[in-house]
């Protein structure tokens, strides 16, 4: 019994001792040189711009060698499709930014510092994610995480270091849950689900179609819902008759009895908020249910008019369309000139999880030049940066920012939502033999017109 | 005699495990990610303990631990965020109720004789459940708790680690008991122990409830680790399972194994995630499946028997040397 | 938020209908696992994964030469040496063992085939822009997919053609004789190892079937596995080990709770009744419905 104990005892030590040394190796390690332990509690972030020194020096041009941005998305698990876009669309903007614009200006040419982390699968993954980037990195200011609940475990953490975050997330109460530092230029849920059903009447007056029914159908997380809320909130608004409301589980592996209650409603239009892989298994039934319907139209994200989308349904989602936080087909010089250059880069067309990021990135350039110029002593204060953020006024001949923006307008309210926040659609046409996602919604793009009704 | 040689082997334990913990906090307080890191491994540890009791001992293969965490996690945060209870009276509560949901499900399980591969799919399909009906009590939201007791890392730390010990604790108890025993011998044969008089559905029953109501209570930690909110999501299949997977490669009834198995196999998958995530996406949990098929084949004992190994190889080395000199 | 639809008896009917022809393919995955099931006694959490990743290989082939049938083909040829690989390099070892222990070797399994398809073809999902009969077919006052249909039928001859293998071929007799008692078996002169691997290389070729159909009809993701995973145990409990008709049966149950619950509960709370009705089997039939072992 006793030989037992002893032995176990021996292993507990070893393991106390083996974990003992691998963490204090870490922490020297990850250490910087003169260890500071009360640096993460302090709220100015940069040791590189103690108040003293401007005033000792020359006081103009403030001494920032690098900005550190921090991006905490799902790299792995069920949304890595995402967090991986996201990334690649980050290290291009911030490698435009370094490169080509030469850095922030305002800040003595200051690079970005771009640092990525996984935000894994869970929220307890993102938070420590999001410990471990402000620890190890202590960046200036972070982006993610695009799902809402890792969304709001990264934003607890970066709250308490009045870091700002902002967010790729697009459910509605992230923006409302009283936090101070974060921002969000990206159109929110609500928004999409309206913007769908404006988007379907629009055409359908443009076209002289009568629609006064429709049946919303949705992927049942908090993101599915908001969207699909904003859409049943909109077309009672506009006096439209919501025949029926249908969520479903994003697992789903048949929709045949839920295509049969939508026959039963009679709808003339349908609103779609999928997921991803559920979105093409509704095109692909859809189109051998023999149903006919004025429209289709899908809102919030991917689904339909995504290049991997199209790639799985084929045929099935012509005439489809989408609602987008990101116009790939806007008439500005840093729209075209960003996605050319990503899709060289990586050989294929920008989705939302990439467009969003785009802006999203800008934005920040475009705060951090303001932080420079209005607060030259110590641009990077975080209080500092927020006044920047709220101060922008972005428009398509200011910045490249709002070049990018579906809306060419950036203006951040209090609570850190865009008020000039626009979503616009996208519809799969066939062109040229192929199927191609084009921009019908507010404004076709040149040479394209709104396939309205269903042929 | 033995009894105290027991008692001396268990204090000893015993503070191996606590000085193991007080030496994590003292390596790692000064950085928040390793602070919160650590905590993670802890809260897992104390979980696949809990598990300890239901797989380990009786051998029962549960796959409900998110369903009982989640019903806890979502009790405790109401009564203490909406009620306004104390949140430790919210926590037991939360335990309560876990118990007892598993107390309504476990009876009728253990009566009608479920067992194997037939309990595991019952509760892996009681998490389902779970899920869908909470997602049409309560809807797809996330919802944030105002009352926040716990508001550094070092206190949940703390508390993670109280609840590590307690677990420890009553995993000890539960070893040393005569519960303990019937449990050990229905896991070995059901029907022997049955036929000696062991009155199997009602110690399976207690090891299930015992195990609901910790895993319940730790649930509102999991709500406090991830930032004061709740949400239907919390009931997930692939996070049990991925805890029974920790609690069989830890060997089934050792509680150095298990501990063994969270900190090791959790701390080198989480390393992995987070710094090769982005070149191999799932290389951590190819790392669990690899290592599930080897031990699976080599040494179905998990880490005690490859400890045990260990041991003979270092004394079968030593014994030579011994006859030489 | 949801309108139960009104309980209308047409309602109903397409429910139930559409309910089968989803039951028969599901009867077929499941299939291949109460085999090596009922005949190996190895409890194969894997089964999903395996279904999983022989979509992809269905998808990879039949996009790279355009012809459905050559994917069919090539990838039963793939899977049987997968199959019989399996079953030597893991299986072999557990035969026998604890049911935990098997359990976990599965999982590890399923684990690292999920994560390999992450690794290898990333979490967007693949489906064949082109199916065999992309249109819809009418019968009467229902109007079905004729994939579904095609589906549904090729599933249920499959499975009649599984019931004459174990009960007319002599490799199938001998398997049964396994399965009811492998020392007697032994002692007829029976290659018992040989009926083993050749019976979970079967289940594995008749997953990749499914599969196959399954990509008729739907799309792959690396977690395809999890949905079919625990859905084709429950229709093993539910069918129980009695045979072919018992699993056809079964498959049917849960095709139709899953459509009639998606129509009178709502599809977010689907699995709540097909899932009830496997644990209340589970408690008051626990060889299943129509089991006999």
């Amino acid at each position: 019994m006793e030989g037992v104990a002893t032995k176990t005892l021996a292993i507990v030590l070893a393991v106390v001792v083996v974990l003992v040394a691998i963490g204090i190796g870490l922490y020297y390690m990850t250490a910087p040189p003169a260890p500071t332990p009360t640096t993460p509690t302090t709220p100015p972030t940069t040791p590189t711009t103690p108040p003293t020194t401007p005033t000792t020096t020359t006081p103009t041009p403030p001494k920032v060698k690098e900005v550190v941005i921090g991006l905490i998305e799902p790299l792995t698990g069920k949304y890595a499709v995402f967090g991986q876009e996201a990334r690649q669309a980050a290290e291009l903007i911030v490698d435009i930014i370094n490169n080509e614009l030469g850095g922030i200006k305002s800040m003595g040419g200051a690079k970005l510092k771009l640092v990525v982390v996984d935000a894994g699968g869970s929220p307890d993954e993102a938070r420590i994610a999001a410990e471990k980037l402000i620890s190890e990195n202590h960046p200036n200011i972070v982006l993610g995480a695009y799902i809402s609940r890792m969304t709001a475990a990264v934003a607890e953490v970066t709250e308490r270091e009045k870091t700002i975050l902002v967010m790729d997330a697009l459910v509605d109460d992230l923006t409302e849950r009283g936090w101070q530092y974060v921002f969000r230029a990206a159109p929110k849920a609500s928004m999409h689900g309206a913007s769908a059903v404006d988007f379907v009447l629009d055409s359908a007056k443009k076209a002289g179609v009568e629609v006064k029914r429709v049946v919303i159908l949705n992927e049942d997380s908090v993101f599915g819902t908001y969207v699909s809320n904003g859409a049943h909130m909109e077309a009672i608004k506009k006096g439209i008759e919501v025949a029926n409301h249908i969520s479903y589980p994003y697992d789903i592996a048949d929709f045949s009895s839920i295509l049969d209650t939508i026959k039963r409603s009679n709808p003339d239009f349908i609103i779609m908020v999928p997921y991803f892989s559920d979105g093409v298994l509704f095109a692909k039934q859809f189109a051998e249910s023999g149903m006919k319907v004025k429209f289709i139209a899908g809102a919030g994200g991917c689904g339909f008019t995504d290049p991997d989308s199209i790639k799985a349904a084929g045929e099935a989602v012509l005439y489809y369309t989408n609602t987008y936080s990101f116009n790939p087909y806007r008439n500005t010089e840093w729209t075209k000139k960003v996605v050319s250059m990503f899709q060289q880069r990586y050989g294929k067309l920008p989705t939302e999880a990439g467009g969003i990021i785009f802006y999203s990135l800008f934005v920040v350039y475009e705060a951090l030049e303001k932080a420079g110029q209005m607060f030259p002593d110590n641009p990077l204060n975080p209080d500092n940066l927020r006044q920047a953020f709220l101060s922008l006024d972005l428009n398509d001949s200011n910045s490249i920012a709002a070049q990018l923006y579906p809306s060419g307008r950036i203006k951040f309210a209090p609570n850190g939502d865009n008020l000039y926040a626009l979503a616009v659609v996208l519809q799969v046409q066939k062109i040229n033999g192929t199927l191609t996602p084009v921009l019908v919604w507010p404004e076709p793009q040149p040479g394209v017109s709104v396939v309205f009704p269903r042929p | 005699m033995l009894r105290s040689l027991r008692r001396r082997g268990l204090y000893l334990r015993l503070i191996g495990l606590i000085v193991l913990l007080a030496a994590m906090y003292i390596a790692f307080m000064t950085n928040k990610y390793y602070l919160l890191f650590i905590t993670n491994l802890v809260f897992f540890a104390a979980i696949v303990l809990a598990w300890n009791i239901i797989g380990g001992y009786a051998g029962q293969l549960d796959l409900g631990t998110t369903g009982y965490m989640g019903v806890g996690a979502i009790v405790s945060s109401i009564l203490s965020n909406n009620i306004g209870l104390h949140p430790l009276i919210s926590i037991i509560l939360g335990g309560l109720s876990s118990a007892l949901l598993a107390g309504a499900i476990g009876f009728p399980m253990f009566r009608f004789g479920v067992r194997e591969v037939w309990y595991a799919l019952s509760t892996a399909a009681i998490v389902v459940i779970l899920n869908n009906a909470v997602r049409l009590l309560i809807g797809p939201y996330e919802y944030y708790l105002r009352v926040r007791p716990i508001k550094t890392y070092d206190e949940l730390y703390l508390a993670t680690s109280i609840a590590l010990v307690l677990v420890f604790l009553l995993n000890h108890a539960v070893n040393n008991s005569r519960l303990g025993y019937y449990l050990k011998a229905i896991r070995e044969d059901e029907l022997a122990a049955e036929a000696i008089g062991v009155d199997t559905r009602r110690y399976k029953l207690l090891a299930l409830m015992i195990y609901a109501f910790i895993v319940g209570s730790l649930g509102y930690l999991y709500v406090v680790m991830i930032g004061y909110f709740y949400t239907y999501r919390f009931f997930d299949t692939g996070i049990s399972v991925s805890i029974a997977i920790l609690g069989i490669i830890g060997g089934l009834g050792s509680i150095e194994g298990c501990l063994v198995s969270a900190f090791l196999l959790r701390g080198v998958g989480e390393y992995l995630r987070t710094s090769l995530a982005h070149i191999i996406p799932g290389l951590h949990l190819l790392l669990y499946g690899a290592v599930l098929i080897t031990l699976g084949v080599v040494e179905p004992e998990g880490i005690p028997g490859i400890a045990r190994r260990f041991t003979t190889l270092l004394k079968t080395t030593k014994r030579p040397m011994g006859v030489v000199k | 938020m949801f309108e139960p639809t009104a309980f209308d008896l047409s309602a109903i009917g397409t429910g139930v209908v559409n309910g089968l022809v989803l039951g028969s393919l599901y009867a077929l995955a499941s299939l291949g696992l109460a085999l090596i099931f009922g005949v190996l006694d190895i409890i194969n959490f894997a089964h999903g994964d395996i279904l999983m990743i022989s979509s992809y290989i269905v998808y990879l082939v039949a996009l790279s030469t355009g012809n459905p049938w050559i994917a069919l083909l090539s990838s039963l040829a793939l899977f049987a040496l997968f199959g019989a690989g399996v079953y030597r390099g893991i299986i072999h070892y557990v035969l026998g063992k604890e049911p935990l222990i098997q359990i976990a070797i599965t999982v590890g399994l399923g684990l690292i085939l999920q994560n390999l398809a992450l690794a290898l073809f990333r979490a967007e999902p693949r489906a064949l822009p082109s199916t065999l009969f992309p249109y819809p077919l009418s019968i009467g006052p229902l109007t079905l997919s004729a994939n579904r249909v095609f589906v549904a039928l090729v599933s249920i001859i499959l499975c009649i053609l599984v019931h004459y293998y174990s009960t007319r071929t002599k490799l199938g007799l001998a398997s049964r004789a396994v399965a009811e008692n492998r020392e007697a078996a032994w002692l007829m002169g029976i290659n018992v190892p040989l009926i083993y691997m050749a019976t979970f290389t079967i289940g594995v070729l008749l997953t990749t079937t499914a599969a196959f159909l399954w990509m008729q009809i739907g799309p792959v993701d690396p977690y395809l596995g999890t949905i079919f995973g625990l859905l084709c145990w429950i229709i093993v409990a539910l069918g129980g080990l009695g045979g072919v008709a018992g699993i056809i049966a079964s498959g049917f149950i849960i095709g139709v709770l899953d459509s009639l619950g998606s129509i009178f509960l709502t599809p977010s709370g689907k699995y709540i009744p097909m899932y009830i009705a496997f644990i209340l089997t589970i408690w008051f039939k626990p060889r299943g419905l129509f089991g006999r072992r």
